[in-house]
């Protein structure tokens, strides 16, 4: 048991840290801070896409981490 | 208690216009005219006065039959119970956070227009330090919201006509360039036309602070239509007149002459003049920041005291008793939004939430009749059910062509709105699902979804990935294949 719940915290942790950095990582595409769109070669047009995949992404990151770490919390 | 409502039908005029006439004018007519439909812009002006019109005789029924606090929160949740309401309020909070946001940038940009008239270096000092002047204007407007302090409405809206009268009449003297104001019959002219309407139409949208003061109006089945018709027309002849002069005095070419308005007015009333409109687009977005963070603080508080969000938003604060939880909540959001500077974005992102509430309220109203026919209603739209299905498709229509134009800053605003509808029904969902086996599909859903992201992921790694991000994307794709593993397997037996 101890095993899964760590594996379950450790798991959720990490997904709610991919959400977030997606999160900004979409901001800061959306504003052009720090020119990360040349920094990774990504195509103009394309943008409103990979917004809407990096939020969507980010959204359901988030919300699944938050359901792993509740489940390691109760477990203790 | 009996006393509260005091004001009369000219009380009700003026709180209508002043929750119209703001900081709006001074920046949404910019884009509209050098970038957009040029001329035509004065067309879609009307169009809007005329769609703002139609909505409004919804509202006039609805604030009438329900004079309850709360505005639309309360006519969708009349009609159609706690989901939609939810979506609504949180919309109009949305539309006001973005309003918020961008009175705050118009906020810098009149003061930079302000300093230019007399002392252009410090322009130069203003428009260079301009997150740290909104930065600034928040922190001031919060601790003045949290002390309670009230505005002067009916001064300023006193003021603002002024101003508008005194350009008017000395326009008389300066000889108009005559230009086309009416849309070609294109397609292409078409779809550019209700592209700027759909900009420009949160000019129109603040006169719903008459239907949110209407518990304080006398006999509000009489007063509260007549004021919002009454209000509707004057400001539509008012933004009618100054954009036709504005149009007749500056070239849809002299984009990098500077606001619209401010040009105009320069240019009519000399220094005097833009010194005058530059102080009036300050004394506007400063009071519409102050408006927003009230009105984003009021509707974040009857959503927590509804049970949808944390009951913190509700707490008071011990000396003024005002909340400042929710007012430091609101500000958050602005300060965000008004530091990134991006005008475009926030025009149409203001105006997205606010017409998705205006399409919400027409559906409400049709709903209404038919589940509660025999409500009182000392008021009736006119030709109905013609009025709310036009309502509904004008703001269905002005939601979707700036985004068929491929217009970038509407595509990112709308795919914001949406992601916030999203992320609204991922909350609603959490806060309210009450049954574990409910909360169960729901973490099976979310499982499966990241189980098929992460897949993809690393399927897509090698094909789109830069190689700077190859070893991240793989790992991220990990990651959501074990995490939908988990939440996938675990729920599922707990609903078995």
């Amino acid at each position: 048991m101890k095993i899964r719940r760590l594996v379950t915290t450790v798991t959720g942790v990490a997904q709610e840290a991919i959400g977030l950095l997606s999160a900004v990582l979409a901001v800061l595409l959306f504003f052009g801070v720090l020119e990360v769109q040349a920094v990774f070669n990504l195509p103009a047009d394309f943008m409103p896409l990979y917004l809407l995949i990096l939020v969507a992404f980010s959204l359901f990151s988030i919300v699944s981490g938050a359901f792993l770490i509740r489940e390691g919390r109760e477990t203790t | 208690m009996g006393n509260e409502k005091k004001y009369g039908l000219s009380s009700a005029i003026i709180m209508g216009l002043g929750g119209a006439i703001g900081f709006e004018i001074f920046v949404l007519l910019n884009y509209a005219y050098f970038d957009l439909a040029g001329p035509s812009m004065i067309s879609a002006l009307l169009f809007c006065g005329v769609i703002n019109l139609i909505t409004m005789l919804s509202y006039s029924e609805l604030s009438a039959a329900l004079p309850e606090v709360g505005g639309e929160y309360t006519y969708t949740k009349a009609a159609f119970g706690g989901f939609i309401s939810f979506m609504a309020g949180c919309l109009r909070w949305l539309a006001s956070v973005f309003g918020g946001a961008l009175a705050a940038v118009v906020f810098v940009e009149q003061l930079g227009v302000l300093f230019s008239v007399f002392a252009p270096p410090i322009q130069d000092l203003i428009l260079a330090n301009a997150a740290l002047l909104i930065v600034g204007l928040v922190i001031v407007l919060v601790f003045l919201a949290i002390r309670g302090v009230e505005e002067a409405t009916t001064l300023i809206v006193a003021a603002f006509l002024a101003i508008f009268v005194i350009f008017l009449a000395m326009s008389l003297n300066y000889t108009l360039t005559p230009r086309n104001i009416v849309p070609e019959a294109s397609g292409s002219s078409l779809a550019v036309f209700f592209a700027t309407a759909a900009y420009i139409f949160p000019m129109f949208v603040g006169m719903r602070a008459l239907v949110a003061g209407a518990p304080q109006i006398k006999n509000p089945g009489k007063n509260v239509p007549r004021a919002l018709m009454i209000t509707t027309a004057l400001l539509t002849v008012v933004y009618f007149l100054v954009a036709f002069v504005s149009v007749g005095v500056v070239n849809p070419s002299e984009v990098d002459a500077g606001p619209l308005l401010n040009v105009a007015a320069s240019r009519i009333m000399g220094p005097v003049g833009a010194m005058l409109f530059a102080l009036a687009g300050i004394f506007a977005s400063v009071s519409s920041v102050g408006t927003a963070m009230s009105v984003q603080s009021s509707i974040l508080g009857g959503m927590s005291r509804d049970g949808y969000l944390p009951k913190a938003l509700l707490s008071a604060h011990k000396r003024f008793g005002t909340r400042y939880i929710a007012i430091i909540a609101s500000s958050l959001f602005v300060l965000f939004f008004g530091t990134s500077g991006a005008v475009v974005f926030l025009g149409y992102a203001a105006s997205f939430g606010s017409l998705l509430v205006f399409a919400l309220v027409n559906l409400s109203l049709i709903q209404l009749r038919r589940k509660m026919p025999r409500l009182d209603r000392p008021f009736r739209a006119p030709f109905y059910p013609f009025t709310p299905i036009a309502g509904v498709v004008m703001s269905v229509l002005l939601l979707t062509i700036p985004v068929v134009l491929r217009d970038v800053n509407a595509e990112s605003a709308l795919l914001s709105s949406l992601g916030m509808v999203a992320v609204v029904l991922v909350t609603y969902y959490l806060r309210m699902v009450k049954r574990e086996v409910d909360f169960n599909r729901l973490r099976v859903a979310v499982g499966g979804v990241c189980l098929g992201a992460g897949l993809t992921l690393i399927v897509l790694a090698p094909a789109i990935a830069p190689p700077a991000m190859f070893i991240i994307m793989v790992l991220a794709g990990l990651v959501s294949i074990i995490a939908g593993i988990l939440n996938f397997l675990v729920s599922a037996r707990k609903i078995d």
